[in-house]
């Protein structure tokens, strides 16, 4: 911690102490601890600026040596100070002058080396350690001077705040050295914060209730520094409630009675000043004290705190009410009374000149008028919303935007769809009838007052009042007014699209009390209520109306939301674009916003953060208007094309799935398209800039880029692959032609008609696959045919019989030929087999090989037993069973398919297997048996669905839809549960994600000038996270996040859970396969072949196995079927504590290999999360 | 709640730094992110023009102020605007202990003033005094309203 100053070069206090008041004067130029600026010591140019003003710092350097000279002659400055002269003070020295000076505090000089060097270097340390408190509580004791004081509860209030662990302390800055090493200072060695920590409680507290009238200020600033110390101890969280409740005990009565008297407070007399600086410092401790509900007292102070003429504690007391109103609005309201009331002293508060006082009060009224519990107290919730409506009025713009949020029901991210449709409702709604002036307001009555005021003014519709605020906000220069504006408008769509979302049912009825009731309440409405109503009837016929419907209020706020885009802020530019994507409705034209979006993207300066949240955003919207799908969809395509080295792959992707379920079955098809939209894009072309207004236009001109959109691509593959026949529902397990059928059909043409005429979706997402298959990269290539051999397997005839022409064809590479001329060679080595996929495809087409020669002999099988009219015998239907089974096995290791139903030869089999479970008592159950979970293909993806999804597939048998759906982890509570894109989903829905933003654009760490951080204290803390970081992501200096580099793609696409392919089982010799290509360079070639190793592998084994399987039955089911005495489950849950050793958990079944000095050799069926399939454990962890 | 406060100088160098309610081991990506976002922005930036960033959920408002930058970070009730407002004071508060917008050597000199300045603005993560002249009275350790 110490290195902190020590290995960094320049730290902070270097930077301070270079001030040359502190240095002694002879040779002080020639003294600077660094070798930043040389003409510091004159305090004038900033040490590390003076590069940059070389000019001004030539000169500066001439007048300070000049002024050096100079005080050389008259070393007036050279006061016996510390010795500080050639390296900048250590913190122990400080902490020594400390106790020094402390013990001198009575003399001028003394206090003045305290204020003006001591104290204020003593700041730049994170922490106080309690060693100097004494020190300080001795000068808190005896030092009257002010400045020295005020310092003084500045360091025991962060004595106090310090938690225990350093960490948490509020203070930035040098870490604080080590105290153990400070145990050699000789005053007093050895003191721990439990020491000093009572002492300066009970001092700061006896301070802080004195009433004596000379330490008024001292009082205040004990009593700030006492509120400081952690409240988590319930000792402390007592005194300190004592002592605020007794002040305010005695302040905030007393100013009740004299309530009246407020409004002459600032000629105030001197105890009412006295009272109100009080009542400030109190209620500013209330604030800072837990929130007690349920404790009358301290609402009733909170409240009394309202009233109080220091405009801070009335914030405070507003903070703390309108918190507690959101729990218990019941209490509130009835404790606040008649203040809501006109002449009430809420109403004060809208003149309060403190902004976060009236955002409070906006807060407050939304919970009180909103709230259940009130509802049989109409007058009340009436007061508060029109306190409300008032508020919308607001000179600032951020109290008005918290009215407006509040008016949407906006308040965290919790509330309901219902409250924001309300919300919308009200706001298109609602009148404000009394924007009366203060006077009035506070003699009036209320009906009195409402009667006048009407009169004066107009009543204003909420939407009108809004509307114009929003347009003017848009004009401002400032980008956080901007980017509030654009937020707020994002709040509106919400609110809109909840609204529209609830539309059908809702409101309609209402909707004509409502325009009845604004018609009778000013005629200047009449024109707007009217179209408005109709509107809202039929949402869909939207158009453009008049200037005063809201269609035509919200038309002219979008124009003016639009030119905003020409921020020069990409924040601003997208929030302006999320604000369009919810304001974006289904009905509405989408070219707009498509080609708004378009531009921005083309602008490199857009973070990749950033990029991702407007994903989200289209997330969200979906999530709030499912019509919107495929709307969506094509703005994500443009994300795809345009910055495919920015988004993050994953979030698309779930942002596919969830569309194309949301779709419905009629959007399906259209939702593929729109996905597979990515593969029809041409490859990048490499230095080539081409027009980039164009939407389809790849705009992947640098090589990272290039990259990314492979990976993109790559995954689009896949998910075509996984979902293809689920968008086109085609089954072979619904497929109504029998094999036969196609087998007749060998033309390769006629077979592509018959396709295509039978499912367009299916056909053309073949064709894409198809295509991909040849062009494309390498990975591409390999997620092509795996994406194929997924949809042969799940698909009906003729697709099977197509793509198994075609894998045929592939693997025996002449078809390549015939492509090549077409795309441009990529430089690759094709490889023997001319594809360099043979090797891949032949186990894939081993499959298919086997269950048609499968369903030939079925057939074959079937005609001899009918044309002789045989029964089937036993032996026969446990032949065809075991195939059946075997093909079964082999089969969901290429991919999912729900077992029960799937028939690998063909529906005629069908019966005669049903007739042998029947007979054998066989029960179709999937569960642990499936290969495909054995062997951990649907390892992470489906576990967690296992657990209540295995009981109904059991008795009932699985809806194929929803077997797909599964498979593909399509349904929401798959996707809830795992990948790590539905965090960053599900936080954005939620709001949430406070958490720290990911600066690893690694590119700005390396191209950072070196004199950024490399000198600083910062740096030391840096280092060692930024060399982990390098270690642990990214072996090519290149950003691993947005670039998707080969290895990012392959441990995603092999190793992540949104692949849940054959090669997502991790063999265990994957990891060290994948260790190998982190620690190669990045280079394209290398990685390839790594990959190609890394492919085989686990491919080579599984081959062997399911061919070996196939002379002896499958491997696995022969053990099982030969009943292995040493299976046992796992008794609990077990971390391996070494490489040889399993991780179990509870209830898992394992296979006992042998046992060896209390450890058992055990046997995954599948390997666990960390690869791992065998290893040891110890005996008494599982039940044999 | 005001996550963030960070006085940097204009080649990154973090000057002061007060989190509240920032996990440690996420300050380290606050402070570079910050930085980060300076180095891109505030270079052709006028002297307290307010920048906007966001982050989640997160409000980030920045500005430069003499030599310094300064960035203030919060959540909540604190979104950009009433992050404008902490800004606003807590440059006015710099501006009156400096005499005018700082160089990185007058900030250093009035270091331990600024630090008291800012112990009076914001306080544990939520704003406090606003006022100029309060803050000035009770960095002296005068009463915010003077008897």
């Amino acid at each position: 911690m110490a290195s902190g100053q020590d290995s960094s070069g320049t730290t902070l206090m270097d930077l301070i102490t270079s001030d040359p008041s502190a240095a002694s004067a002879p040779g002080a130029s020639s003294q600077q601890p660094s070798s930043s600026g040389g003409g510091g010591s004159l305090g004038r140019p900033a040490p590390a600026a003076a590069d940059r003003k070389s000019k001004r710092a030539t000169l500066m350097q001439i007048q300070s040596d000049t002024i050096s000279a100079a005080k050389a002659f008259n070393p007036v400055k050279a006061l016996p100070q510390r010795n500080r002269k050639k390296k900048p003070v250590s913190y122990s020295q400080l902490a020594r002058s400390i106790h020094e000076l402390a013990a001198t505090c009575d003399q001028k000089s003394s206090q003045r080396q305290l204020v003006n060097s001591v104290f204020p270097k003593l700041a730049v340390y994170n922490s106080v350690d309690p060693s100097v408190a004494p020190s300080l509580l001795m000068l808190h004791q005896q030092c009257e001077d002010r400045n020295v004081l005020r310092y003084v509860y500045y360091y025991l209030a962060r004595i106090l705040a310090d938690n225990d662990s350093q960490g948490l302390s509020a203070a930035g800055g040098i870490p604080t050295p080590n105290w153990d090493a400070l145990a050699d200072i000789d005053t007093v060695g050895g003191v721990t914060r439990a020491d000093v920590v009572p002492r300066i409680v009970d001092q700061l507290s006896a301070e802080s209730t004195s009433d004596d009238v000379e330490f008024h200020a001292r009082r205040l600033a004990a009593l700030k520094a006492l509120t400081s110390s952690s409240t988590s101890s319930s000792e402390m969280l007592e005194k300190l409630n004592e002592i605020v409740f007794g002040i305010l005990e005695k302040v905030a009565d007393s100013k009740q009675k004299r309530k009246k008297g407020i409004f002459t407070k600032q000629g105030g007399d001197k105890e009412s000043i006295l009272r109100s600086n009080l009542q400030y410092a109190s209620l500013s401790a209330l604030r800072r004290l837990p929130l007690d509900l349920g404790n009358p007292a301290f609402l009733h102070r909170a409240v009394q705190g309202i009233e109080f003429s220091d405009p801070v504690a009335v914030r405070h007391a507003l903070s703390i009410i309108s918190e507690i109103a959101v729990r218990d609005p019941y209490s509130v309201a009835m404790a606040l009374g008649k203040s809501a009331q006109p002449g009430g002293a809420l109403q004060d508060i809208l003149h309060l000149h403190d902004v976060l006082a009236r955002v409070y009060l906006a807060k407050l009224c939304h919970s009180i008028s909103r709230a259940r519990v009130l509802d049989e107290r109409p007058d009340i919730k009436s007061q508060y919303s029109s306190l409300l409506y008032q508020l919308l009025l607001d000179p600032s713009d951020r109290v008005c935007f918290e009215a407006i949020l509040c008016v949407l029901g906006k308040v965290d991210n919790t509330e309901s769809t219902e409250d924001r449709a309300g919300g919308w409702i009200r706001l298109t709604r609602e009148i404000l009838k009394l924007p009366e002036a203060p006077s009035v307001a506070s003699k009036g009555v209320l009906s009195k007052a409402s009667e006048k005021s009407s009169k004066a003014r107009r009543p204003q519709p909420l939407i009108k009042l809004v509307m114009r605020r929003l347009e003017s906000s848009f004009r401002s220069f400032s980008r956080p007014v901007l980017h509030a504006a654009a937020r707020v408008v994002q709040e509106m769509g919400k609110s809109r699209a909840a609204a529209y979302a609830l539309g059908a049912y809702d409101e309609g009825a209402n909707l004509q009390a409502y325009s009845d009731n604004v018609e009778s309440l000013d005629s200047d409405l009449n024109e707007n209520s009217q179209p408005e109503a109709t509107r809202k009837a039929k949402p869909p016929s939207n158009g453009h109306g008049g200037l005063d419907t809201v269609a035509g209020l919200l038309a002219s706020l979008m124009e003016v939301v639009r030119t905003t885009v020409a921020c020069e802020c990409v924040y601003v530019r997208a929030m302006v674009i999320k604000a369009l994507i919810w304001m974006q409705n289904p009905h509405e034209s989408l070219d707009e916003l498509k080609s708004i979006i378009a531009c921005e993207l083309s602008d490199p300066a857009w973070p990749s953060s950033l990029l991702n949240d407007v994903l989200l955003t289209l997330h969200a919207r979906f999530k709030a208007t499912p019509d919107m799908a495929v709307t969506l969809l094509e703005i994500a395509r443009i994300f795809a094309t345009k910055v495919p080295g920015k988004i993050d792959a994953d979030v698309l992707q779930l942002l596919w799935k969830t569309c194309l379920v949301g779709a419905g079955p009629d959007g399906k098809h259209t939702a593929l398209e729109a996905v597979t939209i990515v593969l029809d894009l041409p490859p990048p072309q490499p230095g080539s800039m081409s027009v980039l207004t164009s939407v389809d236009m790849v705009s992947a001109s640098d090589p990272k880029s290039a990259m990314a959109l492979q990976r993109l691509v790559q995954a689009a593959v896949w998910f075509l692959g996984e979902n293809a026949n689920y968008a086109a529902s085609e089954y072979a397990w619904e497929s109504a032609t029998p094999p036969g059928t196609a087998l007749m059909m060998l033309d390769a043409d006629k077979m592509v008609a018959a396709a295509s005429s039978r499912n367009p979706t299916l056909a053309s997402a073949l064709t894409r696959l198809q295509r991909c298959a040849f062009s494309g990269s390498w990975e591409i290539r390999i997620a092509a045919v795996q994406a194929l051999t997924t949809i042969a397997i799940r698909s009906g005839e003729p697709y099977r019989l197509q793509i198994y022409e075609f894998l045929h064809a592939l693997s025996l590479g002449g078809v390549q030929s015939n492509f090549s001329e077409l795309q441009l060679s990529n430089g690759e080595n094709q490889g023997a087999s001319g594809t360099g996929l043979g090797s891949l495809i032949s186990p894939m087409l081993k499959v298919l090989d086997e269950m048609y020669r499968a369903q030939d002999e079925l057939a074959r099988d079937t005609r001899q037993h009918d044309n002789s009219k045989q029964e089937w015998s036993d032996d026969e239907l446990k032949k065809l069973y075991e195939t059946h089974e075997r093909l079964l096995d082999f089969v969901s290791l290429f991919c999912f398919v729900p077992r029960i139903k799937y028939l690998p030869l063909g529906p005629t089999s069908a019966k005669l297997i049903e007739i042998y479970r029947n007979r054998h008592n066989i029960s179709a159950s999937v569960g642990l048996s499936d290969p495909a979970v054995a062997t951990g293909i649907s390892d992470l993806m489906y576990e967690s669905k296992d657990a209540h999804k295995e009981t109904p597939t059991m008795q009932s048998g699985i809806d194929p839809d929803l077997a797909m759906a599964w498979a593909a982890g399509l349904e929401d509570d798959v996707w809830e549960n795992n990948a790590p894109a539905v965090d960053k989903v599900k936080d954005f829905l939620a709001g949430a994600g406070t958490d720290a933003p990911d600066v690893d654009d690694e590119e700005y760490m390396n191209s950072r000038p070196s004199a950024g951080y490399d000198d600083m204290w910062a740096k030391t803390i840096l280092e060692t996270y930024e060399a982990d970081e390098d270690d642990g992501r990214s072996s090519g200096g290149s950003s691993p996040e947005s670039t998707g580099s080969v290895e990012t793609s392959i441990s995603s696409h092999f190793g992540g859970m949104n692949y849940p392919s054959l090669f997502s089982s991790k063999p265990p010799s994957y990891g060290a396969s994948q260790q190998t290509i982190r620690e190669e360079p990045p280079s394209y070639t290398t990685s390839v072949l790594q990959k190609r190793e890394s492919f085989d592998n686990p491919l080579a084994g599984r081959g062997g196995r399911s061919s070996g399987g196939r002379s002896s039955g499958s491997h696995e089911d022969s053990e099982k079927s030969s009943g292995n005495p040493h299976s046992g489950k796992a008794l609990y849950d077990f971390t391996a504590g070494g490489d040889d050793e399993l991780s179990l958990n509870s209830g898992e079944d394992v296979e006992i290999e042998y046992e060896v000095d209390g450890w058992y050799y055990v046997k995954k069926k599948r390997p666990g999360r960390d690869g791992k399939i065998a290893g040891l454990v110890p005996v008494l962890y599982v039940s044999s | 709640m005001i996550l963030a406060v960070l006085f940097a100088n204009s080649d990154g160098n973090i000057l002061i730094e007060r989190f509240h309610g920032v996990p440690a081991e996420e300050r380290l990506h606050w402070r570079s992110f910050l930085v980060k976002l300076g180095s891109e922005n505030l270079k052709g930036a006028k002297n307290e023009e307010l920048l906007v960033a966001s982050h989640k959920s997160v409000s980030i408002v920045y500005t430069m102020i003499g030599d310094v930058c300064l960035y203030i970070v919060g959540k909540d009730e604190y979104d950009e605007l009433a992050l404008s407002e902490v800004i606003f004071a807590v440059t006015s508060a710099v501006k009156d202990v400096c005499g005018k917008p700082p160089t990185e050597r007058l900030f250093l000199d009035k270091y331990g003033r600024i630090c008291l300045c800012l112990d009076e603005i914001v306080w544990k993560g939520l704003l406090e005094n606003t006022e100029k002249d309060r803050v000035r009275r009770l960095i002296r350790l005068k009463p915010p309203v003077e008897p």
